[in-house]
């Protein structure tokens, strides 16, 4: 029998990537936060900052427990919030000087596999100038740091372009079995699939027509 | 003989993943590239960091090349691959060039190479894969900085690194289950709809 079950869009995916990086970015952030506390203002600021996002990322958790899809106007929305939440705190620990730059390597991993290409280089495109633009005016003069600053931006580059040329790949490898599936059950000849490794690869992949 | 359906997942992991790592590898040797060139203060020390930046574009035009030709490397030598870039990246902490150690700002190498692996290997391959920097990072950090051990804002930096390299990797490794469960039952169909 055929299963009629339909397989979750890649979509559904991306956002559930997106929430559990949101997970690990706000139990990161309170843990780090309470390990060194700052001054009570800061502090006080800090953690109500991490609640909203907790109650924001439940909702979204909540919508994809019970099987609701989530707007891809919300999913931006989240992916926005991301950005701005982790650029206020390099700004607010001195711009370059800030280590907290790190958090937009996982924010980075989940656009490249969440978002189209566009919207994958508005948003790291964005996040990248915003960035380098911040670290720039604070980037003590003289410096040699500007080498470090490069080295930066070009490995939070690497992180989307890696993940999207895997989305990339994927897909296309995807929608190609989903075509000859499609095409079969309409008795039309099987066009060729992409060439496929013939298993175990050793000790190098042969292609397989 | 056929091979069995979990070897010709693994094989084909290999075959769609690996231009991940190829992509992140031509990342790292770029940045490692402008580092030789920018920060080495002598012609020994230049010709030096040259040479290992040859060694790993050489190594990066093979793995590229054979992709390109249908033809990906296997397993164990992407392996090798991964296992050289971790510890160039590690000999760069350990202050091979600049100052090493929790200073050094070369950690950043580690988190698209870890994710990168996480989309070709298995789980159990890359929690090792990501224990072993994880452990090579932490201990650079505790032997060179003996004091962050006890100095609270140093552990703080320390964990919060630790913790976004444990992400990276665990991040790439739910992607590729998501994936694998996606191909598999993509494939599953396709072979229901052939049997009809």
């Amino acid at each position: 029998m055929l299963p009629t079950k339909p397989l979750p869009s890649e979509q559904a995916y991306g956002h559930l990537l997106i929430i559990i990086t949101r997970w690990i970015l706000i139990v990161a952030g309170l843990f780090l936060t309470l390990m060194v506390p700052g001054p009570m203002v800061i502090l006080r600021t800090q953690i109500l900052v991490i609640l909203l996002l907790s109650v924001a990322n439940f909702y979204l958790c909540a919508q994809v427990l019970t099987r609701k899809p989530i707007q891809d106007l919300v999913a931006y929305g989240v992916c926005a919030a991301d950005i701005a939440v982790i650029t206020t705190s390099v700004i607010l620990q001195g711009g370059f000087e800030s280590n907290t730059f790190i958090y937009y390597f996982p924010a980075f991993l989940a656009f490249s596999v969440a978002l189209p290409t566009f919207l994958l280089v508005a948003f790291a495109g964005g996040a990248l100038s915003l960035y380098a633009f911040i670290s720039l005016i604070t980037l003590p003069v003289p410096s040699t740091d500007f080498q470090t600053l490069i080295i930066r931006l070009l490995m939070l580059t690497a992180v989307a372009v890696c993940g999207h040329q895997y989305w990339s790949m994927e897909r296309r490898h995807q929608q190609a079995l989903t075509a000859r599936t499609a095409l079969a059950l309409h008795d039309t000849p099987l066009p060729p699939m992409p060439v496929e490794p013939a298993a175990p690869i050793a000790p190098t992949a042969p292609a397989v027509a | 003989m056929k091979p069995s359906p979990s070897a010709r997942d693994a094989a084909k992991d290999i075959f769609y993943g690996q231009i991940a790592i190829i992509w992140a590898r031509w990342f790292f040797i770029l940045a490692t590239a402008i580092l030789a060139l920018w920060s080495a203060t002598d012609i020994f020390a230049m010709t030096l960091a040259i040479v290992l930046v040859v060694v790993l574009m050489a190594t990066n035009f093979f793995v590229h090349g054979r992709y390109l030709m249908d033809q990906p490397v296997n397993r164990l030598l992407l392996m090798g691959v991964c296992l050289l870039d971790l510890g160039v990246a590690s000999l760069l902490i350990l202050g091979a060039a600049g100052p090493g150690g929790l200073a050094s700002e070369y950690h950043v190498f580690l988190y698209p190479l870890l994710f990168a692996f996480a989309l070709v290997f298995s789980p159990r391959t890359t929690l090792t894969y990501t224990l072993i920097a994880m452990g090579l990072y932490a201990t650079t950090c505790w032997v060179l900085n003996p004091e962050a051990l006890f100095d609270m804002k140093l552990l703080n930096m320390l964990s919060a690194r630790l913790i976004i390299l444990a992400a990276m990797g665990g991040l790439g490794t739910y992607y590729w289950r998501v994936q694998r469960e996606r191909r598999r039952e993509l494939t599953n169909r396709a072979a229901l709809v052939r049997g009809m």
